[in-house]
């Protein structure tokens, strides 16, 4: 039953991003990467990481996804510019994924993963910010730092030059 | 050592920061023409940084639970860095292209990119890695578009978010394996737990050492991760080019050799034999002919340039090839060899650049063509720039022949398997002779000869220029004292 459900997930994940990629319209693009980060947080709940499921939910789907939507339907005529994905060589670029895939999926299959013991984690949400507050202070800064360059590069070239 | 303790060794760090805070803050104060005055916050902060640096001694130990490393390998770095930003917010002053915009914003990013490739220099973290090297680009995402009303600088920002984001992203995957295989994020801890690995595990090995080598190669623009870097350099404001070629190309080789030496190598020495026999891949050779396909092709495609600015581009690939050639031996000569280049390619690569900056903003562009006559019109400007090509030929007496005599003599002295790698570059360096000695001929030979001979107007060029010139020149006969220093650098964070 279980596997069921899990591949019924990885099935929604992988196939609503090819149509990201495959979808002509830009709209239709944004609405089926809605279905990739639920199908992203599906795969987190089965790794009993329920705090960081929320957080996708919340931050990918509540906000940046709402935010490119908004983005796309608040741009004048892009939804009805067709936007088309000017792929070439489809077929020789085929191949190449194919291969990229199989070389990688031999190799999960063949390696002997670092694996911790398949118990139910008491809480994460409380390890989660013990590790931020301790062994990942410096990251956990450093990213502020990260967003406020960010922040101010975002609006210096949004803003109107006059 | 525990945050509280760390810092107290963070103050470079921490200076920075607070640099940041205080260049937005009095952007606000000042109106539109004046907004060039932050950069005088900055510079401040940048020179008070390297004090604090140089003050604060030469401890060796981990910082922050482990995330980054104080040790003097890491200083060496961060003084480049910071010599670098300083130089380069100098000479954004004398940039005819910034003159239209708002300047606030650019020199704190620049701040913020310089803790940036601080982190990326000391980072024995693979969290740490990733986020700082995500720091780096992301800010030079932006200012390589600063120039908003230029097609060519949105073009550079574009391609470099593209390219950028699918390198970086490549990376993290290669990172993500290596976590799976051995379920930590440090780098010490990495390598034990790889030691340890049956041979099952080689290929995730490999791939990840590949997909690892994407993003390292991205960031040191080596082929073939290159395909950025001219487009990139042309469009990006011309003080941004000069940036990008030199300050996160040290930074990346700083973290390249850290991460190779540290997760594949062997903990007790620099030297490292079991890097090459780890998988039974031959990873030394393939780097070398990493190392001789990067300087090949920067140089072949340097050759067929118009444009003296695109053509520095290409150059510059072909010198990361250089470096590249001491990175497959492992040893303490070959990071001492790719140390000292870097010092010198510092002063050559920047004076170049400002040379063309200079140009540019007299005569309206940076072609071959508008350095037609420069050596008699301005035989100051002239005469720097003979002096940069040559040492970028890496002909002696200047800095950039010490430079390749260190590197070459690391290459040789590792034994006769890397004896082709020499001859390629030796090749390689007499081939950069012919375009670097087209931009002597332009200046010398081409063009009218003026009667009349000027300096350049402002004197914080002729400074900045003599600035860059004098060490690429003595440095070329009196290096005793830098290559002092570089071997007292050369300690880099085992592991407690």
């Amino acid at each position: 039953m279980v596997d069921i459900v899990f591949w019924i997930i990885v099935g929604i994940t992988i196939g609503s991003a090819f149509m990201v990629v495959q979808s002509k319209s830009l709209l239709y693009s944004a609405y089926a990467l809605l279905f990739t980060f639920v199908g992203v947080t599906g795969l987190y709940v089965f790794l009993w990481a329920d705090f960081l499921a929320v957080v996708q939910i919340v931050v990918y789907v509540g906000g940046i996804l709402v935010l490119i939507i908004f983005g796309i339907m608040l741009t004048n005529k892009i939804t009805s510019v067709n936007i088309s994905h000017a792929s070439v060589q489809k077929g020789i670029g085929g191949v190449v994924v194919l291969g990229i895939i199989g070389v990688l999926g031999y190799m999960v299959f063949i390696t002997p993963w670092n694996q911790l013991a398949a118990t139910e984690p008491e809480q994460t949400s409380a390890t989660i910010g013990r590790l931020l507050m301790m062994d990942y202070l410096l990251p956990f800064e450093v990213a502020s730092l990260l967003l406020l360059g960010a922040l101010i590069a975002a609006t210096t070239l949004s803003r109107k030059e006059n | 050592m525990s945050n509280l303790h760390s810092l107290t060794h963070f103050w470079p760090e921490l200076i920075l920061t607070i640099t940041v805070l205080a260049a937005i803050i009095s952007d606000l104060i000042y109106r539109r023409e004046e907004s060039f005055k932050v950069a005088w916050w900055v510079l401040g902060g940048l020179v008070l940084t390297l004090f604090a640096i140089q003050i604060g001694g030469s401890t060796v130990s981990d910082l922050f639970m482990g995330t980054i490393a104080l040790d003097p390998f890491s200083e060496f770095f961060k003084v480049l860095v910071l010599i670098s930003t300083i130089a380069v917010v100098l000479m954004s002053f004398n940039s005819n292209e910034l003159k239209d915009y708002r300047m606030g914003e650019y020199y704190s990013v620049l701040a913020i990119m310089a803790i940036g490739l601080f982190l990326m220099a000391s980072a024995i973290d693979v969290l740490m890695v990733y986020l700082a090297l995500e720091v780096v680009s992301i800010m030079s995402f932006f200012l390589a578009g600063y120039l908003k009303k230029n097609p060519h600088s949105n073009e550079a920002s574009l391609k470099y978010v593209i390219y950028g984001a699918f390198s970086s992203g490549i990376m993290l995957y290669g990172l993500s394996i290596l976590f799976g295989l051995t379920g930590t994020t440090k780098f010490i801890g990495m390598q034990t737990a790889i030691a340890n690995l049956g041979p099952d595990s080689n290929l995730a090995l490999i791939l990840s050492a590949v997909f690892i080598l994407a993003g390292f190669g991205y960031k040191i623009s080596a082929v073939p991760f290159h395909f950025w870097t001219p487009d990139v350099y042309e469009g990006s404001p011309t003080t941004i080019t000069a940036y990008l070629s030199v300050a996160p190309k040290a930074a990346g080789f700083a973290m390249m050799i850290r991460f190779f030496n540290q997760v594949f190598g062997d903990s007790t020495a620099l030297v490292s034999e079991t890097w090459s026999t780890i998988n039974g891949i031959p990873w030394p050779q393939l780097m070398g002919v990493l190392a001789a396909v990067t300087m090949t092709v920067g140089n072949m495609v340097a050759i067929q340039q118009d444009s003296v600015k695109r053509m520095l581009a290409y150059s510059s690939i072909a010198h990361a090839g250089y470096m590249m050639m001491a990175l497959p031996l492992m040893s303490e000569a070959g990071v001492y060899g790719i140390m000292i280049y870097l010092l010198m390619y510092l002063f050559m690569n920047l004076g170049a650049f400002f040379v063309v900056i200079y140009v540019q903003g007299k005569f309206g562009g940076e072609d071959f063509d508008n350095f037609d006559g420069l050596g008699w019109k301005m035989p100051f400007v002239g005469v720097v720039m003979t002096l940069f090509m040559f040492s970028l030929t890496g002909l002696p007496p200047t800095a950039g022949f010490i430079g390749k005599f260190y590197l070459f003599a690391a290459v040789i002295k590792a034994g006769t398997q890397y004896y082709w790698l020499a001859i390629v570059g030796a090749l390689n360096s007499v081939v950069s002779l012919y375009y670097y000695i087209r931009v002597v001929k332009h200046m010398f030979l081409k063009g009218e000869r003026s009667e009349s001979v000027e300096m350049p107007a402002s004197s914080l060029v002729t400074i900045l220029l003599l600035a860059m010139a004098l060490p690429t020149f003595i440095l070329g006969w009196y290096f005793a004292p830098v290559v002092t220093w570089i071997s007292e650098s050369l300690v880099i964070f085992q592991g407690m």
